[in-house]
C-alpha cells in the first residue's frame, strides 16, 4: 500500500509541487529555528561555573584624568565596600563581569598553539568567593602569590585543552612577551560569564594585585551580600561610597537583573523567531487542511471505486493520512538534501548533533502538522457511503 | 448465491419520499447471466448497488451464499466485496492518476498479495480482455472501449464469483459494445462467472440467460431469455 501510495503522489506530482514546495520551505524553516533553539538550549542546560545569588555588581568610574588620585580613590572605596557588615566578600574586576555587555580578549600561544581567542578576566582574590566559583584542579590566586616570579593565571579547561590538550596545565608557562610569563596555577571547570545561552570560551583569570598596579583603575566591582541584604543598604552603601568618590559615577545592579537583562537578547529573537515559525506552520497546516479537504470533494468518485472494490472504511481514512505524509515525505527529502549539509560540513561551527537532532524534531513536527491535518477530512472521506459516491461522476 | 429478500428502498427528504424499490424478491444462482431492463429511475442501480453491497435496503435483507450480510460489519462487507464480487460501470471509474496495469491491480491492494503476485494477476486479467499491449498507458490514452476493458480486468483481477455491470456498454458505440458483450459471455460460459447486468439495450439483454424487467421499483418480469425471445 505505502509503494501505491508514492506512486499515487509521484504520478500526481505536478498538482501536488505547490505543497511540497511549501513542506520543504516549512522545514528548512523549522530547521534553522530549531537548530538555533536547541544550541541555545544545550549551552543553557550546561554549568555556568558561577554562582549569582546575592552577588551584587557596582560600576565606579571617575570622572577626572588625574591616575594618582583615582588609584588612591580606587583603594579607598575597596576597603570601604569590604568594611560592611552586609557583604561577605568583594572584588575588583574589568567591565566584563558576568552577563555584563563587554568582553575581553587575548591571543595566547604555547608550543605549536598559536593565538588561541580567549577570554581575559582581570580579578581579585575575592572573586572566587564572590561567585561561588570551584577550583577543579591546582588553586585560586592568594597572598602567596604577591611574591610570585610570573603572573599568575587561572584557566579554564576549555582553554587548557586548546591550549595543552591531555597535557596537565599546572605549572605550565605562557609566554605573553619579552618580559612576562604566566604560570597556571589553577583549573576551574567551567566559566560561562558572558550569557547563560552562550557556549563555553576559552578562558583566563589574571589576578590584581594592587600593590603592584601602578596606573590601572578596574570599573567593575562585584560584591557577594549576605541574603536580606537590599534597597536600604544600597542607598547606604551608595551614599557613603559617594563620599569617599565625590567625582566618581556609582552605579548598582544585581547579577541577577544582569541576567535576565542579557538572558532577553537571545529569548527575544527566539520567540520572536519562533512565532514567525508558527505563523508560518499555521498557514502550511491551513494550505495542508485545503488541499486535502478539496482533494477529497474531487475524488468522491475515487473514494467510491475503492469501497466498491474492497476498502474498508478504515483504508479510506488510512489512504489520505497516508497520502498527506507520503507528499510530506518529499517535501521533506528535498529539505534533507540541504539540511543534511550543515552537520556534514560542520557550518557555524555548531556541534553536528544539534543539527541532527533538529533535522529529526523539524521532521517529526512535519509529519505531526500533516497527521493533524489529515485526519478530519480522511475521517470525512471514511463516511462517504460508496453508491453514494459511484453516482457523483 | 445471490437472495434478495422482500428488498424495500426509500429515500426521503424533508419534504419527498421517493420509493426506489418495493418489496423485490429476486434468487441468482451461480452460473447465471442476468440482465435487468427497466425505464431510466425504475431502481435497476438501486437494485445492483444493493446486491453488491454497496447500499443498504430500508427494509428486507440480502444473502450471499445464504448468509444475511445485514450485521455485518464494515470490514466484514469490504472483504465481501473485495473477494466475493466485481463491479463494472457505465462511466469505467478508473483512477487517471495510475496507469492500466496499477489499476487492475487496485482490488488486490485490499488482500494480503505481494507485488509480485498482484503485477502477475493483473497481467492475466488484462490478457483476457486483449490490452496485454496498453499495461503502461494511462486512462487519458485509451478509448472508451479499451477503458471498459480495464474495469472488466479490473473486475477480474480479484478472481471474483460475481460480477455486477451497470451498463457496461451504456457509454460505448455498438462495436465496442459488442466487444464488451462478448467478454462478459466468455467470462459467464467458459469461467462460469455470475453476472448480473443492468442495461438498456435490449439486444444485449437477449445475449443473456435470464432477464428481469423492472417498473417503478417493482420487478414486472423474471423470464429465460429463450423465452422471452418466443
Amino acid at each position: 500500500m505505502i509503494r501505491h501510495l508514492f506512486k499515487l503522489i509521484w504520478n500526481q506530482k505536478k498538482s501536488n509541487f505547490l505543497l511540497i514546495t511549501e513542506i520543504f520551505f516549512s522545514f528548512l524553516v523549522l530547521f534553522a529555528v530549531l537548530s538555533f533553539i536547541f544550541y541555545n538550549y544545550h549551552n543553557y542546560t550546561k554549568p555556568l561555573g558561577f554562582k549569582y545569588d546575592n552577588v551584587w555588581q557596582l560600576w565606579l568610574n571617575p570622572n577626572t584624568d588625574s591616575s594618582a588620585h583615582n588609584l588612591a580613590v580606587q583603594q579607598q572605596l575597596i576597603q570601604r565596600v569590604r568594611s560592611f557588615p552586609e557583604v561577605e566578600y568583594a572584588s575588583l574586576s574589568n567591565s566584563n563581569t558576568p552577563f555584563a555587555f563587554s568582553m575581553m580578549r587575548n591571543g595566547l600561544s604555547y608550543g605549536g598553539k598559536k593565538d588561541v581567542e580567549t577570554n581575559v578576566f582581570d580579578v581579585q582574590d575575592d572573586y572566587k568567593n564572590v561567585l561561588g566559583m570551584e577550583v577543579s584542579q591546582g588553586r585560586w590566586f592568594g597572598p602567596q602569590d604577591n611574591g610570585a616570579l610570573h603572573d599568575p593565571i587561572v584557566i579554564n579547561k576549555k582553554l587548557q585543552e586548546e591550549l595543552f590538550g591531555d597535557e596537565p596545565a599546572l605549572g605550565k608557562l605562557i609566554r605573553i612577551n619579552d618580559s612576562t610569563q604566566y604560570a597556571v596555577i589553577g583549573v576551574v571547570d567551567y566559566y560561562r560569564s558572558y550569557s547563560e545561552f552562550d557556549p563555553e570560551e576559552a578562558a583566563y583569570f589574571h589576578r590584581i594585585n594592587l600593590d603592584k598596579n601602578t596606573n590601572s583603575i578596574w570599573n567593575g566591582l562585584v560584591i557577594k551580600v549576605k541574603p536580606g541584604a537590599g534597597v536600604a543598604f544600597e542607598e547606604k552603601m551608595v551614599r557613603e561610597l559617594s563620599r569617599i568618590a565625590k567625582d566618581w559615577t556609582i552605579e548598582v545592579t544585581t547579577q541577577e537583573k544582569m541576567r535576565q537583562s542579557k538572558a532577553k537578547v537571545t529569548t527575544v529573537p527566539m520567540v520572536a523567531l519562533g512565532l514567525v515559525c508558527g505563523f508560518l506552520v499555521f498557514n502550511v497546516a491551513l494550505g495542508l487542511f485545503g488541499v486535502l479537504w478539496y482533494n477529497i470533494n474531487r475524488r468522491y468518485a475515487e473514494i467510491g471505486l475503492r469501497r466498491a472494490i474492497g476498502a474498508s472504511s478504515k483504508q479510506i481514512r488510512n489512504q489520505f493520512v497516508g497520502e498527506v505524509l507520503v507528499i510530506a515525505t518529499f517535501g521533506l527529502l528535498l529539505g534533507l538534501v540541504l539540511a543534511v549539509q550543515f552537520p556534514l560540513l560542520q557550518v557555524f561551527q555548531l556541534s553536528a548533533s544539534i543539527y541532527w537532532e533538529s533535522i529529526g524534531a523539524a521532521a517529526f513536527l512535519i509529519f505531526l502538522l500533516a497527521t493533524i491535518c489529515a485526519v478530519y477530512p480522511s475521517y470525512q472521506a471514511s463516511k462517504i457511503f460508496p453508491a453514494v459516491a459511484l453516482h457523483e461522476e | 448465491m445471490i437472495q434478495l429478500i422482500d428488498i424495500e428502498k426509500v429515500y426521503r427528504t424533508k419534504t419527498i419520499e421517493t420509493v426506489a424499490l418495493n418489496r423485490v424478491n429476486l434468487q441468482v444462482e451461480r452460473g447465471e447471466f442476468v440482465s435487468i431492463m427497466g425505464p431510466s429511475g425504475c431502481g435497476k442501480s438501486t437494485l445492483l448497488n444493493i446486491m453488491g453491497l454497496l447500499d443498504e435496503p430500508t427494509a428486507g435483507y440480502v444473502a450471499i451464499d445464504g448468509q444475511p450480510v445485514k450485521t455485518h460489519s464494515d470490514s466484514k462487507l469490504a472483504k465481501l466485496r473485495n473477494e466475493k464480487i466485481g463491479f463494472v460501470f457505465q462511466s469505467y471509474h478508473l483512477i487517471h492518476d495510475l496507469s492500466v496495469v496499477d489499476n487492475v491491480e487496485l482490488p488486490l491492494l485490499y488482500r494480503n498479495v505481494s507485488g509480485g503476485e498482484r503485477r502477475k494477476r493483473a497481467l492475466e486479467a488484462l490478457e483476457k480482455v486483449g490490452l496485454s499491449a496498453r499495461t503502461k498507458h494511462f486512462p487519458s490514452q485509451l478509448s472508451g472501449g479499451q477503458r471498459q476493458r480495464v474495469a472488466i480486468a479490473r473486475a477480474l483481477a480479484g478472481n471474483p464469483e460475481i460480477i455486477l455491470a451497470d451498463e457496461p456498454t451504456g457509454n460505448l458505440d455498438s462495436v465496442m459494445g459488442d466487444e464488451i458483450m462478448d467478454i462478459l459471455l466468455r467470462l459467464n460460459q467458459e469461467e462460469g462467472t455470475t453476472i448480473v447486468m443492468v442495461t438498456h439495450d435490449e439486444n444485449m439483454a437477449l445475449k443473456t440467460n435470464r432477464l428481469i424487467r423492472f417498473f417503478d421499483g417493482q420487478q414486472v418480469a423474471d423470464s429465460r431469455v429463450l423465452e422471452a425471445q418466443i
